[in-house]
């Protein structure tokens, strides 16, 4: 895997590479536009690491960050890895090279779906696309649960949760503020890591 | 004075944005039911529609928000409906990714990062059970669902691809009378 960092080598600390900010635009307008299904963590690291920009450590704690806070996981990307290169303006011109494009096609898309809404068999077939992305998240919900610490504690938080919005359809604004003080909160007094 | 529909959309986008830990299939659930049910701009099928549009574009699949939008009030819909979707989450992981770059470990990250991933996977199938409840699945759709999780989870297999033959399949059933 590309990903793995030898633990005992030191890194040395290169001069931070100059990326213009219509490079960054472009990177993200590719990664914004070729996104689908979850490669976007492949382009992003074949783009970001490959090139050098970023450092494969940095990249993580990156990913790590973008998938902690709420917001789109490529947003967020973008979001972290512009302003981690240029700041401010790196992170407004990576922001919307991801999303300007997409926000272009997605109403074009729209647009057409309205002039072929009046034939039965596009429903028909959309259908079958939803049943595709469904799977899609299915299997990275299963993958992403795999990799969650086996407490009992995360267990509880996670079947709560999905209980309460899912199968007893509660609005997700309370259920988030009673449920992440307590499980953030829980995560502090039982928080050891596992190696130590 | 701004017009009460897109008014309406800032007011069911811009707290969902905020608070769409685990990304786009996290708010999903109180998506569908905000614009279908509360606010009656959509109907089931329309929104289902609207979702797989979502995931045949590229980009974040919360860019429903745009369609939904466009859908209440045309083109200033669909711009409002996705500055509320991203400006506020923006504006949070701005501010808090300023502290992740400076701040490499503290415990109150760690405990923030532990205590949020439990949260997210629930909110996951959540989002994922009202999206099938939504669909109104029958067999089939729930045989192509069993299917399309199998190859994504253990082959590398193109979704581009895997979308276009669930479409043709579904295509060649309806046009031989599968669907009646």
């Amino acid at each position: 895997m590309p990903a793995e960092i030898p633990p005992s080598t030191p890194e040395p600390s290169p001069a931070k590479p100059h990326v213009s900010l219509p490079a960054l635009f472009v990177v993200f307008l590719r990664i914004g536009i070729l996104s689908i299904g979850g490669g976007f963590q492949a382009y992003l690291y074949r783009d970001l690491v490959d090139s050098k920009w970023i450092d494969p450590k940095e990249y993580l704690v990156g990913f790590a960050v973008a998938q902690l806070l709420p917001g789109a996981n490529p947003v967020n990307l973008a979001l972290y890895f512009g302003l981690k290169l240029r700041g401010g303006p790196g992170a407004t011109a990576a922001v919307l090279g991801m999303l300007v494009p997409s926000f272009c096609i997605i109403l074009l898309l729209g647009f057409a779906y309205r002039q072929l809404a009046a034939y039965p068999v596009t429903h028909a077939i959309l259908i079958g696309v939803a049943a595709v992305g469904i799977g899609a998240t299915l299997a990275m919900g299963i993958k992403i649960s795999a990799r969650l610490d086996r407490s009992w504690s995360s267990i509880v938080v996670a079947l709560v949760t999905f209980a309460a919005v899912g199968i007893f359809r509660i609005p997700m604004v309370p259920v988030m503020a009673v449920m992440v003080p307590f499980s953030v909160g829980l995560a502090f007094v039982l928080g050891r890591p596992h190696a130590g | 004075m701004l017009d009460s529909r897109l008014l309406g959309l800032i007011l069911v986008f811009a707290p969902l944005s905020v608070l769409s830990f685990g990304g786009g299939q996290a708010i999903m659930a109180d998506i569908q039911q905000q614009s279908v049910e509360v606010h009656k701009w959509l109907s089931n099928p329309e929104f289902i529609d609207m979702f797989a549009i979502s995931r045949i574009a590229p980009g974040p699949n919360t860019l429903i928000s745009a369609l939904i939008g466009w859908h209440v009030d045309g083109f200033p819909g669909a711009l409002v409906a996705a500055l509320a979707m991203y400006v506020p989450s923006s504006l949070l992981v701005y501010a808090a990714s300023s502290w992740f770059i400076r701040c490499q470990a503290s415990p109150f990250r760690l405990a923030i990062e532990r205590g949020l991933a439990p949260i997210a996977i629930g909110l996951i199938f959540a989002g994922i059970l009202a999206v099938v409840r939504a669909a109104q699945m029958d067999l089939l759709g729930l045989a192509v669902l069993v299917v399309c999780t199998a190859i994504f989870y253990f082959t590398k297999f193109s979704a581009y691809l895997l979308i276009l033959i669930v479409g043709l399949l579904y295509a060649a059933i309806y046009f031989t009378g599968g669907f009646t």
